[in-house]
């Protein structure tokens, strides 16, 4: 087994007017050699004047860095001879950087890390030489501009560590506006060095790799490079000590193959500029220009608001973002609606127009006032779509907007009782029915009314007014009671067996309980006629748009879905990744048999008990069975015939939630072909592998060739598996699915935690790439990454392998 | 210093040094080597090296002080850029034959 | 000093420079009378006075049409560049030099560029293939350098002053060669913006001159912290003395130094004879003994070539200068450019300096000469707590022969630097005078003092012009005496 050593080494330019040694300004895409005089361009003659705001910057991103800081910093030349460099020696700091011993903390895949920084120093940007035929061309204009150098420690272990670590950077340097952090215009570039060796052997044969101008190109290049070192290795080979350059096109590394003199940079103090000192009222200074670094705010997002890790990274990713998300919830807003319309709507109308958060037409007042009117039921969700895609038209006030145009919801008895009225004299057939007791009329009528007010009827109201319109039996509460298959909508047939059929009529059920109230109205849909092991994606795609529907449509006190109890697990835990955040009850329920053969899993006592729950009004997911309302997470069926009977059980229930938000905002909304399609193509590139002693790694490459993109692999306590060499090892599955773009998430067949702690072999496979899923059973882990996957197909978006993978990781993080 | 010591220094220096160039030079540069060497003799225990003689307080350059005026810039840059050896448009050209 | 000055004759000036200059080559570049003031077009009114400035007013000095030669290793816009190398022969200044933009300023006159060592290093302005100047004392030896060419233009009485740099005696030695005043200011006290760096912690600008007072002008105008150069200091506040010039030693106190100093007869009788002016002006007169003086030369040489190494990598002929005809990648061309333009001396102090900065070798030899230089700098400082100046000769020798075998080998040319060297490891100011003339030469003394103490290096020399008053040599015609005679040959129209 490996061990990899990586450290980086930084540049970060600053955000100044001027270089660092001149008062050439420092733009970005000028003409070539506009920005340069007789200083930069190394002129006979010339002294360098140090730039005050380059060296203030350089201490300010040292001391966000816990480094440190120097009380005096001075200047060393290092020399060597290169065209782009005018002076053939480079103003740098050698001997007294800005600052040295500080660090970063991260967190990877459960892993938290202390990344060591050795030092942060002040240098100048070399020019820029581009190749042109027999010849090379030189530019200038970058000569001067003012670097950061930060260099780690080699405590980084794989490439996805070191593209964090990048990104956190570029967090930090943002939000102090000390750099604008921009990899592509190479604001921010990084050279790697990267060792492997077998465990506990230390440090290997140290290759440097440069021109790695993004922050995935550093991943990449590393990931390729451990993998060339440990290939060697495995050979009983030595790596060759050289410099490395990252090959975009052909996504690896490749040796410079330059003669490679022996550096010798000959520092030595320059004595055209006198050390700084850093005194007190400087170092106050810096205090004042501190602010509240990105850890801290994602921590106190989390903290404050209860937002989940992948919530609070879009939030906290741009420091705009985050003032705009603040100042909405100070203006009045929902925290979780705030985050809700950013992530969504927001963001796309943005992606549109181009701009970005700060000077767009929306305000935080604006986004506030329109999550207030929502709120309130002045309007509702697909009036608040288009009136927010007018304020970024109009650059006015929602407000405005909506009264201008009509758009205010209808809630009122005024407004709504002429509409209502001559629904129920052009239908007075279903109002018959519903006044003989039916009930699925109300639903018919319903859609009348929305019909023909263009959708402004506000669903509660004018469903309660209905109901005292026809006079129907007075019922104050409402459930929608889905059957979805399964022995609880079975039969019997006479050699026992069970056969798919349709749910008992509720009313029949219950005409004869004296406990439940009278005052339920049911609503009872047939969404299948199957077992719950037949189920497809056809059959989950149904149901989704159907609770979405509901959802939407709003006046339904809660919803019951009847199931089978082989795929309930399943069943559940998707519906609790796409209605989380469920206003109203969402109550599973089963049975072992078709209602009314009494025992402890009897179905109609189930039904019974979930339907009081649903209108019980108590939100988030529920699975109701027997005399317990489970979680909708982490369910394990089990069949003790002994004693108390069969039943549920949940692993792992600390930490579990019963609600959280949504992580398919978009794929709720799509039509159910859509739905269904997304389903299909994503359970054809889903598997879940339990592995077992003398299983083959093959068999993982085979289902890759296969086809699949994600694994689900149930393998040993908090995550261990076999990576030892040869065929019954995962390492060369991890490996070549690596190449593949293939994801690996990894849960246990045992009860506890996944967090590839405590054996050299879950280190392994926290290396190779396999992630772990913590607290999530195999069952739950499975829905939530069909879920991911679904959420990014429907995005829509174009993604390359490599962005997709990285959007799917995003979802299934936290 | 041999020969090779005195090719490797000149390559550092980007210096071209054929035979009869390290012929010429090294025996002014050994007769120096030589001269520095006296320096041993004299003690400089716990003696901390002089870089910058008279060091003046902190010195910056405050960054309102540039020119804002683009056009004087880019007079400043052409009157540099036009001693340039060889040009393509605003480019310094250098030959390159890989 | 209020009656307004005729304008300097320019047209005829520039003929008169150029005319006698012949003799000695003193000036690379003559500059047209238009640049003369960095603003062509600015007229050359004719009229009779001699070219001297009009020094000091009421609101800082004044200048007023002091020509002044100006060493060709400072910027001046409208002038070459060449610092007497191969390397930059076809350069225009694209800027000027902080130094010479106050004098400029002030109203002084660009008159020319003078010859120099390549890049300063040599002790004899021979080292270049430039231009020729010889010493206007006897045209067979040398005018000393790196500041020949200043010194010589001086002592021709060509111009009263001109500006030279001094990185290890490269003002003083010249001016000792050549019978006249030169100043090597304390570091930082005079800006090196627009002076092309040898060694960086080591240099300044200087003034040659024929009169102190002319030579104080222009030192009062040029000094100053400059925001272009960040090692640059403000003149301390209050008088001219400065709060900066050490007042610990008792008034009238000058330091000699004791022992054998290797000295030549002439400079041993000029430096006993100076010793005995100074006591019969009333000095006192302490006996100094320096025991770091040993070392100054190699510890000098250490730093210099170091700092030179990476001073002159900039010259690799892509940018501006040199460049070789051919080349087929930026190695080669870099290399080539180095090694077709730049001089023997020059790649000598290159290779030396990249040695002793090489890893493995750094500590033996650079950060160790940094040490000396802590040394020598607390033995000064020391010694200035007994003595107001110290008073050494500038060089062992007077000028020597020109000719390379009869002359002085450039190795025995470095060890002489041993008296000047001293001051520029310390930063401290000096002035050379001239103390008479031996055998036909002029003999340079100097007076070394602490930090900031130009003025009173001024006053003792002032004191001693009375003993030694200012010789020219007899083939030197001065500007009015040239005018005069050419009026006369054209008959008096």
């Amino acid at each position: 087994m490996y061990q990899s050593f990586i450290g980086l080494e930084i540049h970060v330019q600053l955000q100044t007017k001027t270089k660092v040694f001149c008062d050439c300004p420092v733009t970005f895409g000028d003409e070539p050699n506009t920005r340069v005089c007789p200083v930069c361009m190394g002129y006979p003659g010339v002294l360098p004047a140090l730039n005050g705001e380059a060296i203030t910057l350089g201490y300010l991103l040292a001391r966000a860095l816990n480094c440190r800081l120097s009380p005096v910093s001075s200047f060393d030349r290092k020399n060597y001879f290169y065209p782009d460099l005018p002076k053939n020696y480079q103003i740098t700091q050698y001997y007294q950087p800005l600052g040295r011993d500080g660090f970063i903390d991260l967190e990877f895949r459960k892993k938290k890390k202390r990344v060591r920084i050795h030092q942060v120093h002040l240098e100048e940007d070399a020019g820029k030489m581009i190749h042109a035929g027999d010849m090379s061309l030189l530019d200038y204009n970058r000569a001067g501009t003012p670097l950061l150098e930060i260099v780690t420690e080699p405590d980084l272990e794989i490439g996805e560590e070191a593209e964090l670590l990048l990104q956190e950077l570029r967090r930090i340097v943002q939000y102090l506006q000390v750099s604008d952090g921009n990899m592509e215009e190479g604001s921010l570039r990084c050279d790697a060095n990267v060792s492997v060796n077998h465990r506990g052997e230390g440090l290997g044969q140290k290759v440097e790799i440069k021109n790695l101008n993004s922050s995935r190109f550093v991943r990449k290049a590393l990931t390729w490079e451990i993998a060339r070192h440990q290939e060697i290795l495995d050979r009983g080979g030595t790596v060759t000590q050289e410099t490395r350059l990252w090959n975009e096109n052909r996504d690896q590394t490749e040796s410079m193959r330059s003669k490679e003199r022996a550096h010798d940079y000959r520092y030595f103090p320059e004595p055209d500029l006198p050390p700084f000192r850093a005194d007190q009222p400087f170092l106050e200074g810096l205090e004042e220009r501190l602010v509240e670094l990105p850890a801290a705010r994602r921590a106190r997002f989390r903290e404050q608001w209860g937002f989940s890790a992948s919530q609070v990274d879009f939030l906290c990713d741009q420091k705009s973002t985050a003032d705009f998300f603040e100042a909405v919830v100070a203006a009045g807003g929902a925290p979780d609606q705030a985050l809700f319309w950013l992530a969504g709507d927001v963001r796309k109308l943005l992606k549109r127009s181009g701009g970005d958060l700060l000077t767009s037409p929306l305000t935080p007042q604006r986004l506030a006032e329109l999550l207030d009117l929502l709120a309130r039921g002045r309007i509702h969700g697909k009036i608040a779509k288009q009136t927010l895609e007018q304020v970024f038209l109009e650059d006015r006030d929602p407000s405005a907007i909506i009264h201008e145009r009509g758009w205010k919801q209808l809630s009122s008895r005024e407004e709504l009782l002429p509409v209502l009225e001559r629904v129920l004299e052009e239908n007075p057939l279903p109002v018959e029915e519903l006044r003989q007791g039916a009930t699925r009329p109300l639903g018919f009528l319903m859609g009348k009314v929305m019909k023909a007010t263009g959708g402004r009827a506000e669903p509660a109201a004018a469903r309660t007014l209905l109901q005292e319109l026809i006079e129907a039996p007075r019922r104050v509460s409402s459930v929608q009671v889905l059957s979805f298959g399964g022995a609880i909508a079975g039969t019997r047939r006479e050699d026992g067996m069970i056969e798919p059929g349709d749910l008992v009529s509720l009313a029949e059920l219950f005409q004869a309980d004296p406990e439940l109230p009278d005052s339920i109205l049911f609503e009872e849909l047939r969404l299948g006629r199957f077992l719950s092991e037949e189920i497809t994606p056809a059959d989950w795609a149904t149901l989704l748009v159907r609770i979405a529907g509901t959802l939407d449509q709003g006046g339904v006190q809660g919803i019951v879905i009847a199931h089978g109890t082989d795929t309930l697990a399943y069943t559940a835990s998707l519906v609790h990744w796409f209605f989380a955040d469920t206003p109203v009850p969402i109550v599973l329920t089963a049975g072992e048999g078709p209602p009314g053969e009494g025992s402890r899993g009897e179905s109609g006592e189930n039904l019974r008990r979930a339907v009081l729950c649903a209108a019980s009004g108590s939100a988030g997911i529920h699975v109701v069975y027997g005399d317990t309302d489970f979680l909708p997470l982490n369910l394990k069926f089990e069949r003790v015939d002994s004693g108390g009977g069969n039943s549920f059980r949940t692993w792992n229930p600390e930490e579990l939630l019963r609600s959280g938000s949504s992580l398919a905002p978009v794929a709720r909304g799509v039509e159910q072909e859509e739905l269904t399609r997304c389903l299909e193509e994503v359970l054809g590139q889903t598997c879940i592998v339990r592995v077992y002693p003398g299983m083959r790694g093959d068999i993982l490459v085979t289902l890759m060739e296969a086809g699949i993109r994600c694994f689900v692999l149930e393998i040993f306590d908090r995550g261990t598996a076999s990576l030892r060499e040869g065929p019954f090892s995962l390492r060369n599955a991890l490996i070549q699915g690596r190449e593949r773009g293939v994801l690996f998430f990894c849960t246990s067949q045992q009860e506890g935690v996944v967090d590839f702690s405590g054996y050299v072999t879950a280190h392994a496979l926290w290396r190779e790439g396999a992630v772990p899923m913590g607290r999530l059973t195999t069952e739950s882990a499975f829905t939530r990454l069909v879920t991911a996957q679904v959420e990014v197909l429907c995005e829509g978006e174009a993604r390359s392998r490599d962005a997709w993978r990285e959007r799917v990781l995003a979802l299934m993080e936290d | 210093m041999d020969p090779q010591e005195l090719k490797t220094t000149a390559a550092m220096a980007m210096v071209e040094l054929d035979e009869s160039g390290v012929a010429a030079l090294a025996g002014a540069v050994d007769q120096m080597l030589e001269y520095f060497t006296t320096m041993a003799a004299i003690d400089v225990k716990n003696v901390e090296p002089t870089t910058q003689i008279l060091a003046a307080s902190n010195r910056l350059r405050p960054e309102g002080a540039h020119n804002n005026n683009p056009a004087n810039t880019v007079a400043r840059a052409d009157a540099v850029l036009e001693q340039a050896p060889d040009l393509e448009d605003r480019l310094i050209a250098i030959p390159n034959v890989l | 000093m209020n009656n307004k000055t005729k304008a300097l004759p320019r047209e005829r000036y520039r003929s008169f420079l150029e005319h006698q200059d012949r003799a000695i080559g003193s000036f690379l570049e003559i500059g047209a009378p238009g640049v003369w003031d960095c603003a062509p077009g600015n007229g050359s009114a004719s009229g009779d006075d001699p070219p001297r400035g009009e020094c000091s007013g009421e609101n800082g000095p004044h200048l007023t049409d002091l020509p002044l030669a100006v060493k060709d290793n400072i910027a001046v816009e409208g002038y070459h560049l060449t610092c007497g190398s191969p390397m930059l022969q076809s350069l225009k200044a694209p800027y000027t030099a902080t130094a010479v933009e106050k004098l400029v300023e002030a109203g002084a006159l660009v008159v020319g560029k003078t010859n120099m060592d390549e890049f300063g290093m040599g002790s004899s302005t021979s080292n270049t293939p430039l231009g020729t100047t010889v010493n206007p004392w006897d045209h067979s030896r040398v005018a000393g350098g790196s500041s020949g060419g200043s010194a010589a233009a001086v002592a021709h009485q060509l111009v009263p002053v001109a500006l030279g740099s001094d990185t290890g005696g490269s003002v003083r030695q010249p001016a000792a060669f050549c019978g006249v005043y030169g100043l090597k200011p304390t570091y930082g006290a005079v800006s090196r913006f627009g002076l092309t760096a040898y060694a960086s912690s080591l240099e300044t600008i200087g003034i040659l001159g024929s009169r102190l007072d002319e030579l104080e002008a222009v030192f009062r105008v040029i000094r100053g912290e400059d925001a272009r150069d960040q090692t640059s200091r403000a003149w301390p506040r209050g008088d001219d003395e400065g709060e900066g010039s050490r007042d610990d030693a008792p008034p009238g106190t000058i330091g000699v130094l004791q022992g054998e100093l290797g000295l030549s007869p002439g400079m041993e009788k000029s430096y006993r004879a100076t010793q005995e002016a100074l006591t019969d002006l009333g000095y006192r007169l302490e006996p100094v003994t320096l025991t770091t003086l040993d070392y100054t030369v190699p510890a000098y040489y250490t730093i210099a070539a170091a700092e030179a190494s990476a001073n002159l990598a900039r010259y690799n002929g892509i940018r501006y200068g040199h460049r070789p005809v051919f080349a087929e990648n930026p190695g080669e061309l870099m290399s080539s450019a180095r090694s077709e333009a730049l001089g023997e001396e020059v790649k000598l102090r290159i290779l030396l300096g990249t040695f002793v900065l090489r890893s493995g070798f750094q500590d033996q030899f650079y950060l160790r000469a940094q040490k000396i230089r802590t040394l020598i700098a607390g033995e000064l400082d020391r010694v200035y707590q007994g003595v107001q100046a110290l008073l050494m000769p500038v060089f062992p020798c007077q000028a020597f022969l020109r000719d390379q075998e009869e002359g002085m080998d450039s190795f025995r040319q470095k060890v002489a630097d041993r008296f000047t060297c001293t001051a520029n490891l310390a930063g401290l100011p000096a002035l050379a005078f001239p103390a008479g003339v031996q055998d036909g030469l002029p003999a340079g003394m100097q007076l070394m003092g602490p930090a900031f103490s130009e003025e009173r290096l001024c006053r003792v020399a002032r004191d001693l012009s009375a003993v030694f008053p200012l010789q020219f040599p007899g083939t030197s015609r001065s500007f009015s005496e040239w005018r005069q005679g050419s009026d006369a040959a054209r008959g008096g129209s």
